[in-house]
């Protein structure tokens, strides 16, 4: 299905306005997580490969206040205070979650932009 | 297991991984060498405040710089489980030199669970710590209130913090005349003194709105044009009680007169300005009169020094003679150095084997002077740990504030670079920061005993 179109659905470059356009079965597949935060960083968005990662269904997940409940050590300067300072945003960093308790070490990248209401935090390992 | 079986575990098991991932105390599993096996996303989010993510693998190198004592504590703990330690106090200072206004306190329970297993729990206890310094330092006003009965000044002041009455006591203590002080504000009761910091009479005030009272202690004037030491009490004026969000009356200050030091506000500050380990000051304190000091050397057009210092080759002293002997190298190294500054100056631990000393009203010839004094007196101390006579050296950096450098983020890291030169021409040398120049070259010491690697 990815097949069939010419976009790039690659963690490293995957366009934001791309990447918020798909369906949900498109995003399951990704071999990266996808995390999508609406206001007030309610979890909108939790990919299956996050959810198998993280040991948590996505029903568990969405709905709830991302930073608080599931993403608490992202909850800082590096990562949700950037959403809060820089309104046009995508960078890539190293950093290390605890999935399942274990600490990981894992790439992040850190979409947003004004004209996309969703901003997203993509986990690769 | 029935497939019901199963799913009704699974089902537990991520309701269980829910909990966790959203505990708000930072939960950590050990082992014995401090290896980070299990964490949670709190623990993560408290330890990046100091490493980052990178250097997130093992709790005792995260905390070395902060709590060195946590790897002692859990080397020196013989029984084969049971509780290491419970809420020990972390001072963590700043997260970084540039986060100077705000100082984080971490508690820190750890148990040892089996040889190789360690738990450990990580509290942000920073706020309960502020209160408890409030509180502690209201009871001791208050108390002195009821123990003694010493002739108070009282001073109104109004909601802009201009004195609006004065009583006759203000008068005796200060010698001013209630036409001196109407309109004034509160600082027009201190002495001059270059020695200690003052907060400013607007901060006074803010602290006061911020908790419901304000206490400090300094130098105040007498009618004589001497001074005495005077204790502050400033509390606020709620505005009418029929509206309580409309905005404050104005304030109240008592004045008393006070021997020095001797109240015990003035011992609970020693305790929560000190390292621990070493008798220094501690690094929030530092970077609290840092900052004060350098408002005012501004203000006032004075100089204002610092000297960076470190401990030469320290890796190789913990690791050779083990980390007491680091810890005895500290310690010695803070007294010898306490002892040559001014009870002007600040000398304070940093972080792992870092110093920094405050010079007030100091250019930077002096502060390179004391500098130098601070480096030959090291060279010459030797250290007596349990197992060996040790001798040690210190490289030095100095900065002054100038015009390329008004605040202390810059001036510490102008007297890092200085110290950063002073370690890669050779170390055990005081050099001056934006200079090539190392104003004093290193005495050989016959005996160095440490002059293999490391830091």
């Amino acid at each position: 299905m990815l097949a069939t179109t010419s976009t790039d659905y690659r963690f490293e470059t995957i366009a934001l306005g791309a990447l918020d356009g798909l369906t949900g079965e498109q995003r399951d597949i990704l071999s990266f997580g996808v995390i999508g935060l609406g206001a007030d960083f309610i979890a909108e968005i939790y990919n299956a490969t996050e959810s198998r990662l993280a040991g948590i269904s996505p029903a568990r997940v969405l709905g709830s206040q991302f930073f608080l409940n599931i993403g608490i050590c992202m909850n800082n300067y590096l990562v949700a205070q950037r959403f809060e300072d820089e309104p046009e945003l995508d960078t890539i960093i190293d950093y290390v979650l605890t999935l399942r308790m274990r600490p990981t070490p894992v790439r992040l990248r850190l979409l947003q932009s004004p004209s996309i209401a969703r901003r997203y935090i993509l986990t690769q390992r | 297991m029935s497939a019901d079986g199963a799913t009704e575990l699974e089902d537990a098991y991520e309701e269980l991984l829910r909990f966790v991932y959203a505990t708000p105390v930072g939960l950590l599993e050990l082992d014995a060498s401090g290896a980070i096996g299990i964490a949670n996303p709190v623990a993560m989010q408290l330890l990046l405040q100091f490493v980052p993510p990178e250097g997130l693998t093992n709790f005792f190198s995260v905390m070395e710089v902060l709590a060195p004592e946590l790897r002692n504590l859990v080397d020196g703990f013989r029984p084969a489980a049971g509780i290491v330690c419970e809420n020990h106090r972390i001072f963590a200072g700043p997260a970084s030199r540039r986060e100077a206004a705000e100082s984080k306190v971490l508690g820190c329970t750890l148990v040892k669970l089996g040889p190789n297993r360690l738990m450990a729990a990580l509290l942000d206890i920073s706020v309960q710590i502020a209160q408890e310094r409030r509180l502690n330092e209201a009871e001791a006003w208050f108390s002195s209130l009821i123990d003694d009965s010493n002739d108070f000044a009282v001073v109104m002041l109004d909601a802009a913090g201009r004195i609006s009455a004065a009583n006759d006591s203000v008068l005796q203590q200060t010698g001013l005349t209630e036409r001196d002080t109407i309109g004034q504000q509160l600082d027009i009761f201190e002495a001059d003194d270059l020695c200690s910091s003052r907060t400013p009479p607007a901060e006074k005030l803010a602290a006061a709105r911020r908790n419901g009272w304000h206490l400090e202690e300094g130098w105040h004037k007498t009618g004589n044009g001497g001074r005495y030491w005077c204790q502050m009490l400033v509390t606020v004026r709620a505005g009418a009680e029929e509206s309580p969000g409309s905005p404050i009356a104005g304030y109240t200050a008592i004045l008393r007169r006070a021997q020095q030091h001797q109240f015990n506000s003035a011992n609970l500050k020693q305790l929560l300005t000190t390292d621990h380990l070493t008798g220094a000051r501690n690094r929030a304190h530092f970077f609290e009169v840092a900052e004060r000091e350098c408002l005012r050397a501004i203000r006032f057009g004075q100089p204002l020094s610092v000297i960076m210092l470190d401990v030469d080759h320290f890796k190789h002293v913990n690791d050779r003679h083990g980390h007491p002997a680091g810890d005895e190298t500290l310690k010695t190294l803070a007294q010898a150095c306490s002892r040559l500054i001014r009870n002007s100056d600040v000398f304070a631990r940093v972080g792992g084997e870092e110093f920094a000393v405050l010079l007030p009203a100091t250019d930077l010839q002096s502060a390179a002077e004391t500098a130098e004094k601070l480096r030959a007196c090291v060279a010459a101390t030797e250290i007596r740990a349990a197992n060996a006579t040790l001798q040690c050296t210190i490289s030095l950096g100095c900065a002054a504030l100038n015009a390329e450098a008004r605040d202390i983020p810059t001036l510490l890291a102008a007297a890092d670079a200085a110290l950063y030169k002073a370690k890669h021409s050779g170390r055990n040398r005081v050099v001056v920061a934006n200079t090539r120049q190392t104003i004093l070259e290193p005495v050989s010491i016959p005996t160095l005993e440490l002059s293999a690697k490391g830091g």
